[in-house]
């Protein structure tokens, strides 16, 4: 019997998870995919706003306010990537200006300091390559820059550090109020026994609340399409650059923690389905017209990678606010349906969650031998040539590299598979393999030999991302996987 | 952190850096090191076990290892000292390297001369934007060779193959030898951007359909691929949506272009042709840094490892002039510029101090045409085709000769009308 089980280790469910284990209780999280982060997540932008994205007077505004300083502190407790940089709101026609202002003022109303609006000769030198028809901008510095995916698996790792469970690939098909008040999970690997539950499960929130007997949560999809740039061409865009940012479209260009450019996300359609995350060539066209209005010389010849991401708000609260609130039927369930910008407030999510689970009755007794850090995971392409040649001389394996795009070496694909990454997205995740210009043409066959040895699989075991996502179907000759099989 | 020197440091062991060491100990230079990433010499050539190598250079029908196998035994014999599992992380215009490795760490060198042979790597999915989902089963076509005859992995049962440069086709036949079904070969042009000889005996003999003008206009599939829809396009790349047709498969294999390895030559500062993706050089191969050369394909994508063998060697025979101090005076070097239906070319500037061969590919396929240097000197072609380069060799003599006051030549490709002719045929 847990104390409390997170469903859904999506950044949310994350936070919340190693959260709970401050205290001493018996706590786990669920996801229906391979890793922490595989769903929505790993498919939005990688920003930590300042609060001025919020309308005052709103939960997400309290929720997002100081969210950058929170996840430095939380990036050093985790040894993951974060980066501080600065934004651009610009007005390239005039109906921009207003938004600029009306933006400024949510910012100070909601307690955000240093916002300036700024002309533009002064945007023109932040940003040299921006077009000429920049009006003026609302400037800021402070913002975040973290890879959401690399964060949710070092949460959940460090959770795990700190006693809690985890189990992936289980998909909950059904959660039954028991008379004593607790609840049975049933999910897909068997039914798991808790007194409470969070439902953190994104766009999958509104199935959980269903099945506790919350009808007709309704969670509204949204589909946006983004492109990723070759690292040689970063000095490019030196801020995040927003454009244009509504509840129809955001026009937006800007750097990625790991050194990249991000560009999106165009006018949003309404995604086929969840699981609907297809790029369409007049989407990717689109995101390109509107990023090289804001940067005519953009070079989208060196774009390596598109996808597209699913965004979802709620019908519950007026214009898209967050709704975390205890279910109906039970106090003992807690729901978190957000929006954007839910990366941003999710370390406040996961505080308020706690709270509220202490208001609905959960003894919350400290946690004194919590270990706020994680093992440390150096990567070889951030240390200095005397860091490195250090680091090798501890443990050789950090002689070879292995993805030279990212300049991932053995010792961290070793290490990655060891802190249980045990697909060839996961490993990308959290350690770049495959994530540069040749997109794992080189690498990939050694991160595939790597997992089969290490996870002691048959080729035929190697997943992208889990489940039916295998990467070959077998040997092409001999042993038991023939191909015929 | 050590730092040691060095006469000549060659980056990449692959039928480029080969050839180069070969010929720079033939040359005398002996204190020479190359540095390769893999855990074997011979680069790209180990995984392409197919035979149609070496035809122009020994005359005879080897097979990629093969043909490797013979410049590694030379260099064996002549003693080249081979540094592998070594990955070159940082080139300074002043010829300093950094190295990691297991053995050594970081290391630095100070070279008096470098040769860049660090081939290419293949254009991916996201670089040419194909719309769909993100599923396992998609592979460039490089690596599904690595994958079959190195790894001895099977990819998939049913293909399709997206593009149809010569990778792609040899890998059509080699899927079909091992057993894997190869739906269709789909490429966006009205011709195939490989050799017309893969072309036949890869695809023809095999009774694969090739889709020409064609592409996929969409991946299925959540997992894995499970299927590509493929469309007509019209002459602006648009897709003609009347003309969809499924193909049901778990493969997608992509051979759409080769993309010249240049990142360290951007961290020196090397300039970089935007045609060729490769640096510029003259007619030694030096780039415009003067000691560092440049050969195989990471100077520009080549069709035969022929050529890029010979060009290792004329990389290595400027290299070793410069590290005896015996490079020849250049007063004048001749920019050459593209004219009518060229794309692409090598080198790009001529010092006339030797005689050269150019390497030159047209943009569309002509018929009978001459290729032109500014009027200066023609020579007339039976056709050209964009994937096949076509050899332009200019003697020593024939511009010394001739009192060249411009500092810039066009070359043009012009395709013969009925009727005209020339004397300059040879």
């Amino acid at each position: 019997m847990y104390d409390v089980v997170v469903i859904g280790a999506g950044i949310t469910g994350s936070m919340i998870i190693r959260e709970l284990t401050k205290y001493l209780l018996n706590v786990a999280i669920i996801d229906r995919e391979a890793s922490p982060g595989f769903g929505v997540t790993k498919g939005g932008l990688s920003f930590i706003h300042l609060a001025h994205f919020c309308p005052p007077n709103t939960l997400k505004a309290r929720l997002c306010l100081n969210a950058p300083q929170k996840f430095k502190r939380l990036a050093e407790e985790l040894d993951v990537t974060f980066k501080e940089t600065g934004e651009l709101l610009i007005a390239l026609k005039d109906e921009m200006i207003p938004e600029i202002r009306m933006r400024k003022g949510w910012g100070e109303k909601n307690g955000v300091k240093g916002l300036e609006i700024i002309d533009s000769k002064k945007v023109k030198e932040l940003e040299p390559n921006i077009s000429d028809k920049v009006m003026a901008a609302l400037y800021s510095w402070g913002h975040g820059l973290i890879y959401p995916p690399e964060f949710c698996f070092a949460l959940v790792e460090n959770a795990k550090q700190n006693g809690a469970d985890s189990f992936f690939n289980t998909e909950v098909i059904n959660i039954k109020k028991e008379d004593d008040g607790n609840f049975a999970i049933f999910t897909n690997k068997g039914v798991i026994k808790t007194r409470y539950i969070i439902n953190s499960a994104g766009i999958f929130a509104d199935e959980i609340a269903d099945m506790v007997g919350d009808k007709g949560f309704k969670i509204v999809l949204t589909k946006a399409t983004m492109a990723i740039f070759d690292k040689r061409v970063s000095s490019f865009v030196n801020h995040i650059v927003y454009a244009g940012l509504s509840s129809k479209h955001t026009q937006m260009i800007g750097p990625t923690a790991h050194g990249n450019l991000i560009m999106g996300l165009g006018y949003f359609v309404t995604p086929e389905s969840k699981w609907d995350t297809k790029v369409t060539k007049d989407k990717l066209n689109e995101i390109i017209k509107l990023g090289l209005e804001m940067f005519p010389s953009l070079p989208v010849g060196d774009i390596i990678t598109t996808f597209a991401g699913i965004r979802s708000e709620n019908l519950m609260v007026p214009d898209g606010d967050f709704y975390i609130e205890y279910s109906n039927e039970s106090k003992r369930v807690i729901h978190t349906i957000i929006g954007s910008p839910g990366v941003t407030a999710s370390p406040s999510v996961a505080s308020m969650v706690i709270d509220m689970l202490s208001d609905a009755g959960l003894n919350l007794e400290e946690n004194k031998r919590f270990e706020r850090y994680r093992k440390p995971f150096p990567k070889f392409s951030h240390l200095s040539l005397e860091e490195r040649n250090n680091i090798i001389n501890e443990n050789r394996k950090y002689g070879h590299v292995i993805c030279r795009c990212e300049l991932v070496t053995e010792a961290e694909i070793k290490e990655a598979i060891a802190r249980g990454a045990d697909t060839i997205d996961g490993i990308k995740h959290i350690t770049r393999a495959g994530m540069g210009r040749c997109q794992g043409g080189f690498c990939s066959p050694w991160v595939y030999k790597m997992l089969a040895e290490e996870l002691k699989v048959s080729p035929k075991g190697i997943t992208k991302k889990g489940k039916g996502s295998f990467e070959v179907i077998g040997y092409t000759k001999g042993e038991d996987e023939n191909i015929e099989n | 952190m050590k730092t040691s020197k060095i006469d000549l440091a060659i980056i990449g062991a692959g039928p480029a850096g080969l050839a180069a060491a070969v010929r720079a100990k033939e040359l005398g230079i002996k204190d020479l090191v190359i540095f390769e990433r893999d855990e074997r010499p011979g680069g790209i050539l180990n995984q392409c076990i197919h035979n149609g190598f070496g035809l122009v250079r020994f005359k005879e029908d080897l097979t990629g290892p093969e043909y490797a196998h013979r410049f590694i035994k030379e260099a064996k014999s002549l003693n080249v000292d081979i540094e592998l599992n070594t990955m070159v992380l940082e080139m300074t215009k002043d010829k300093e390297i950094t190295l990691v490795n297991e053995k050594d760490r970081i290391k630095k060198y100070k070279c008096k001369s470098i040769i860049l042979s660090m081939g290419c790597r293949e254009r991916t999915r996201g670089a040419i934007a194909i719309p769909g989902t993100r599923p396992a089963g998609i592979f460039t076509a490089g690596k599904a060779q690595r994958l079959i005859n190195i790894e001895g992995y099977a990819p998939g049962k049913k293909v399709v193959i997206l593009g149809s440069g010569d990778i792609g086709m040899i890998m059509a036949r080699r899927l079909t030898l091992e057993g894997i079904e190869v739906k269709a070969v789909v490429e966006i042009l009205p011709y195939t951007s490989g050799l017309l000889r893969n072309e036949i005996q890869c695809l023809r003999d095999f009774n694969i359909p090739l889709l020409l003008g064609h592409t996929v206009s969409e991946i299925h599939g959540d997992k894995r691929v499970e299927g590509v829809t493929v469309v007509k396009v019209d002459d602006n790349g648009n897709y003609l949506l009347d003309t969809k047709q499924y193909f049901e498969c778990d493969t997608l294999l992509l051979s759409v272009g080769l993309i010249p390895e240049n990142e360290l030559s951007m961290m020196a500062n090397i300039p970089i042709d935007s045609y060729t993706r490769g640096p510029y050089v003259n007619d030694y191969l030096e780039t415009d840094v003067e000691g560092i050369f440049a050969c195989g394909n990471v100077l520009h994508v080549n069709d035969l490892v022929d050529t890029v063998s010979k060009e290792g060697e004329i990389a290595a025979e400027g290299a070793a002039n410069r590290i005896k101090g015996k490079f020849p005076r250049v007063d004048k070097t001749i920019l050459l510029k593209k004219g009518e239906n060229i794309a692409q070319f090598v080198p790009q500037k001529l010092t006339m101090k030797k005689s050269t061969t150019l390497l030159i590919r047209v943009k569309t396929p002509t018929g009978e045409m001459k290729l032109s240097i500014d009027g200066i000197y023609k020579k007339r072609f039976p056709y050209a085709r964009p994937s096949e380069i076509i050899e332009l060799k200019i003697p020593e003599k024939e511009f010394q000769n001739k009192n060249i006051l411009s500092s810039e030549l066009k070359i043009d490709c012009q395709e013969s009308k009925n009727g005209d002719s020339m004397h300059s045929l040879s």
